[in-house]
């Protein structure tokens, strides 16, 4: 685990694409025509994704989507429904050669989590990897990833909660009505912070991104050095990209 | 249609079926969990069919499943979706 890794410039993409860029960089870096590589990124418009094993009838309301011109897209990534806030959410994504990582898929999360724990760190906060696939600050969750191999590539992806809306969140996502009550919200609030709440000021993206991208190549061993898509990267995602807007991927189960 | 929920120390696990003479003659598994490879549940799904509605036949399938394709679940284990089929094929 050493050597250089690629790190991309910061992109704001709809869902479907920046689904089909992290599809792409999986495939090619399988293929050995990209290298390993970082990447931060964000939603625009917010988006709900949701997992590759969820039924999007029973997960999403589709009808509150469309209201707030909210994306709904799946991902090809197991977990839960997330609510992707334009304005709070910074995503990462790491795509390496499964050779770069631990075979046991609890350790490899740890290994990736670990740039997240260190940049967290960076920005003031004690942050620890909580398994399967969370890191948590004062035994709340502030992040939350998921992981797939494919073709002898790895793709983690995940989530760095800035400063989500819960209350749209709620909205969005099938909770059972009973739940929805100012009493299940205030424990949501228990189990969840973000990096506002914990900080107690908001930090720019570009805070954040900083002390990311530190903590990944701590935590990864390597160098991370700037580079941009290319060409043939771009041509692909532009094609996947249809895959995941098409209503057959969204409702696959 | 039969469906219930179960939630497993890593995810819930969704099921609906139907039944044919205590049989599973068509079933359909959904859920915030995680499985590796990710093409290894429509494998389990085919696993499942024609399989008796109880415990004991249902675990022998489950386990053949996870011997047969090496399928990975963290946290998630044979037992649980046994025990999420059985709510559902009960309800």
């Amino acid at each position: 685990m050493a050597g250089e890794w690629r790190m991309l410039p910061m992109r704001i993409d709809d869902a479907f694409m920046s689904m089909a860029i992290d599809e792409t960089l999986l495939k090619l870096n399988a293929e050995g025509k990209t290298p390993n590589t970082v990447r931060f990124w964000r939603w625009l418009p917010s988006a709900v994704s949701i997992g590759c094993f969820q039924s999007v009838e029973r997960e999403v309301d589709l009808g509150v989507a469309k209201k707030y011109g909210v994306d709904v897209v799946r991902r090809i990534t197991g977990g839960g429904a997330v609510f992707h806030d334009h304005d709070g959410e910074l995503t990462y994504s790491v795509v390496c050669k499964q050779g770069e990582v631990p075979d046991d898929i609890i350790e490899s999360y740890k290994l990736i989590c670990g740039g997240l724990v260190r940049g967290f760190a960076q920005l003031g906060l004690r942050a620890e990897f909580k398994p399967v696939n969370d890191v948590q600050v004062n035994g709340k969750k502030i992040s939350g990833s998921a992981q797939t191999r494919r073709w002898g590539s790895v793709l983690q992806h995940g989530t760095v909660l800035i400063s989500p809306e819960v209350r749209r969140m709620f909205e969005l996502l099938k909770v059972s009505p009973e739940k929805i009550s100012d009493k299940f919200i205030t424990s949501v609030f228990e189990r969840v912070t973000t990096v506002e709440r914990e900080l107690g000021r908001k930090p720019s993206f570009e805070e954040v991104r900083a002390a990311m991208v530190g903590g990944f190549a701590d935590a990864l061993g390597v160098e991370l050095v700037e580079g941009e898509l290319s060409r043939e990267e771009f041509e692909l995602a532009a094609e996947l990209r249809s895959k995941y807007a098409s209503q057959e991927w969204l409702r696959k189960r | 249609m039969r469906y219930a929920e179960f939630k497993a120390p890593k995810g819930v696990i969704k099921v609906e079926l139907e039944l044919t003479d205590d049989a599973i003659s068509r079933i359909s598994l959904s859920g915030d969990f995680f499985m590796y490879p990710e093409d290894a549940l429509e494998r389990l799904e085919q696993a499942l069919a024609g399989v008796k509605a109880e415990r004991e036949s249902l675990l022998a399938a489950v386990q053949g499943f996870y011997s047969s394709t090496g399928a990975q679940t963290p946290m998630v284990g044979p037992e649980h979706w046994v025990e999420a089929i059985l709510r559902a094929a009960g309800g």
